[in-house]
């Protein structure tokens, strides 16, 4: 097996909540956008040894393996306070793994009675195309995993010619609009839209887009036009993909964005509305 | 005063305590009344030995009374019943899908039980379709919902079980239907379940209802059929027992008390302690399966014998036990090291040892009438009572400390094999999932893979609570502590939530005065 490994920063064993059926979720490090309400910040940027956690933390868990380029962590005497997380200037974390094909292989065949399928998830789960392509090559000859069902998870920034040696492989990808205008998208995401809706159109042409969601945040982009160009957007991928209105949350969202605010009932309403009259049929999470 | 007359004051004492209590209702009354005048009667001839572990509830009889004048678990053949009517109901076979349903409805009040109502009224589905004809699935509908009620409101009582499956068909479908909408707490509903046979729809019906009303339980039914001769049921809390016949009695063993008792190890009290007080426990059941069957004749003079509904040859007993965990976790203790059953391989071991050892001590005792398992009892991890205040029902891993699923399907699945007279464990499940129904889909058949035997769920912010092995509905524990319950099972399980920790499964504790049910 190939010796190409990633950085997986958690493996969630069952999962009900990212796809069909009961599914084992994998986690990778490092994000391509930076969204101000992003849930799990410390998957975006990647370690670069600067010792702030290890200073940081309270019950002295973390030390810098400067031999092997990497944070050692002891799980014994870690108190799970997450302080690392909220100190680190790189929105990353000291928790995260090197794991090669094999490694996420043992983790799948172990679980694999109670599962209908892995989905990949992260960061952004894209920027390891060539090791995805090697893992879900994997499991297509594996006699006893090829019946599982493969779901991406992504952002949907990424050229397009990195998905296609992936499709032949995955049943479906789910993907974020954040916004249609690209002003928006910037202040939401710090990165324009562009490849993420070429994406979606390639995706649903290819008859691989398995969920488009959009996450409302009010001032951002609950704006009447906003929601109708995303309405126009959903309309235009074929009715077989499922559509998902989900309410921003501020669980786990960075201090810096602490002046976010979740969106109240009737802006979910108003939001829904426009969605209606569009013909539209989504689910509000 | 005399012993006898002070014998009879206490009597009348308990009698008084029972007639004036507010809590109960008419029904229940006239039930432990019955109880108290039982108690009168001297206990079936045992040991001295086995007397004081009785009293010391180190084996417990599950409050069956002294004298035992009918079988614990009774599981009539209602298909034989239906094909020959019974003579002493002056029931004909019934003819048309409102016949049966009437006849049915009849008989389930005539069968006798512990608790005064029937635990078990028959695999509904293939019962009742051959009566269909060209019924449309509205008026099917229609009358199941009718007799829905009739049985939630003539059995108000928990362990009132009724099972549907393997196969696919109209009236399972229906009857999940009628159970998600009448949200009632009885019957309890098992769905016998084999990949090969039953279809997905119906498994992901089952799931919704799940979802609804925290059953039908899932059992694992090429495992259980291949235990038993005939057709089998599953009755009151995941007993599998024989159709046309059932258990004359249950008697648990404390394995907490008798792990306290013994000073040794683990390997002395396997060949000690424990093998003395399951032959304890097999003389206590022997003694009672005797008395049932010699003294009482009951299978000589039920009607439901004497017309072949039932037949002493499909009876056997049952040998349950409980608190596996604070055993385990006991002799973890003792060896220095602070393992913990469900958690630690280790302790998993021992805890597959002992129960392997239990099993081979029960298969090694021949008793009397209990032809049903070729003349040894049936082994069952007994669900738990409300008087279960240290000691975690049968197999299970303590409340509150169960690992993630996978690992407490792993860690409990590799014994399930050996209890052919049942055994529960109950997973929980978050709100989350019933958003994805196939999930839970996904989870049994991996755990049947495993070989589970039975699966059943506890779903947080239920309007359902799993009180061991039956369900009560939120609203009527509260409203029992306040004013009494129609239902006699809520009263067990008012005593249940303050003893165990089961009231960690819900969001709100009750705190109301005790009530044990052997306090009448």
């Amino acid at each position: 097996m190939s010796k190409l490994q990633a950085n997986i920063s958690g493996i969630i064993k069952s999962s009900v909540i990212d796809g069909p059926g009961n599914r084992m979720v994998i986690f990778f490090q490092e994000c391509n956008l930076n969204c101000m309400y992003c849930h799990n910040s410390h998957t975006i940027g990647l370690c670069n040894l600067c010792g702030t956690c290890v200073h940081t933390c309270p019950s002295n868990s973390l030390k810098i393996d400067s031999k092997n380029k990497r944070i050692i962590h002891n799980e014994n005497s870690c108190t799970r306070c997450d302080e690392c997380l909220k100190v680190c200037p790189e929105n990353s974390s000291p928790f995260y793994k090197q794991m090669s094909v094999e490694d996420i292989i043992s983790e799948i065949l172990e679980g694999k009675d109670f599962i209908s399928g892995i989905t990949v998830s992260g960061g952004e789960v894209m920027l390891h195309a060539p090791f995805l392509s090697l893992l879900f090559q994997e499991i297509r000859s594996n006699s006893e995993l090829k019946h599982l069902s493969i779901l991406i998870d992504s952002n949907g920034n990424i050229d397009q010619e990195k998905w296609n040696s992936l499709l032949p492989y995955i049943d479906g990808v789910m993907l974020d609009i954040k916004a249609y205008s690209a002003n928006t998208h910037k202040k939401i995401t710090g990165y324009s839209n562009e490849k993420i809706l070429k994406s979606i159109h390639y995706l649903d042409n290819k008859s691989k887009l398995k969920e488009l969601r959009f996450v409302l945040v009010p001032d951002y982009n609950n704006h009447e036009m906003e929601i109708r160009e995303i309405a126009k957007l959903m309309k235009s991928v074929s009715p077989s993909v499922q559509k998902s209105l989900i309410k921003m949350r501020k669980h786990g969202i960075r201090k810096e964005f602490a002046h976010l605010i979740e969106p109240r009932e009737e802006e979910i309403e108003y939001a829904k509305n426009i969605f209606s009259q569009a013909k539209l049929d989504i689910l509000v999470i | 005063m005399n012993i006898e007359s002070r014998r009879m004051e206490e009597i009348k004492d308990r009698v008084l305590q029972v007639l004036t209590d507010g809590n109960l209702d008419y029904r229940q009354k006239k039930h432990l009344l019955a109880y108290i005048a039982e108690s009168t009667q001297a206990y079936p001839e045992i040991s001295k030995e086995a007397t004081a572990a009785l009293n010391e509830k180190i084996i417990c009889d599950l409050f069956e009374g002294n004298a035992p004048y009918r079988p614990r678990y009774v599981l009539p053949d209602y298909a034989y019943a239906l094909k020959n009517g019974v003579n002493y109901l002056e029931l004909e076979p019934p003819t048309n899908f409102d016949e049966a349903i009437n006849f049915l409805s009849i008989l389930y009040v005539q069968v006798p039980s512990i608790t005064g109502y029937s635990v078990y009224l028959g695999n509904i589905d293939t019962l009742l379709l051959g009566y269909v004809d060209d019924l449309s699935e509205e008026e099917i509908y229609k009358k199941l919902k009718l007799f829905w009620q009739f049985i939630d409101r003539t059995l108000p009582d928990a362990f009132v079980h009724i099972n549907i499956g393997p196969e696919d068909n109209i009236i399972a479908r229906v009857i999940l239907r009628i159970e998600r909408e009448l949200k009632q707490v009885v019957p309890n509903l098992t769905l016998k379940y084999d990949p090969e046979i039953t279809s997905d729809e119906l498994l992901l019906e089952a799931s919704k209802t799940v979802f609804e009303v925290a059953k039908p339980h899932i059992a694992n039914h090429k495992m259980t059929a291949s235990d038993f001769k005939g057709e089998y049921g599953v009755v009151s809390c995941y007993n599998s027992l024989p159709v046309g016949g059932g258990s004359h009695t249950l008697i648990r063993l404390n394995l907490k008390k008798i792990t306290d008792l013994h000073s040794g190890d683990a390997d002395s009290f396997i060949s000690g302690t424990l093998k003395k007080y399951c032959e304890m426990t097999l003389d206590v059941i022997e003694a009672r399966t005797k008395y049932l069957v010699e003294t009482v004749k009951y299978y000589d003079n039920d009607f439901l014998a004497k017309e072949g509904i039932i037949s002493l040859d499909n009876f056997s007993a049952m040998f349950g036990f409980y608190g596996l965990a604070e055993c385990v976790n006991q002799f973890m203790k003792r060896c220095g090291n602070e393992l913990c059953y469900g958690k630690d391989e280790e302790a998993n071991q021992l805890a597959h040892l002992i129960l392997e050892e239990m099993k081979k001590i029960v298969d090694a005792r021949e008793l009397p009438y209990c032809k049903a398992s070729n003349g040894k009892a049936f082994f069952h991890a007994q669900s738990g009572i409300d008087i279960d205040i240290e000691e975690t029902a049968g197999a299970r891993i303590p409340i509150g400390s169960e690992p993630d699923i996978y690992s407490h399907i792993n860690a409990v699945a590799p014994h399930h094999h050996l209890f052919n007279g049942g055994i529960s464990d109950i997973f929980h499940f978050d709100e989350t999932v019933k958003r994805n129904r196939t999930a839970i889909v996904d989870i049994i058949k991996g755990a049947f893979r495993k070989g589970m035997r039975m699966f059943t769920f506890n779903l947080s912010n239920g309007e359902f609570i799993r009180i061991t092995g039956y369900l009560v509905r939120r609203s009527d524990l509260l409203e029992f502590r306040e004013e009494g319950s129609r239902y006699g099972s809520a009263l067990f399980a008012a005593n249940s939530m303050d003893n165990a920790n089961v009231d960690n499964r819900v969001s709100k504790r009750v705190i109301s005065n005790e009530q044990v049910a052997g306090k009448y």
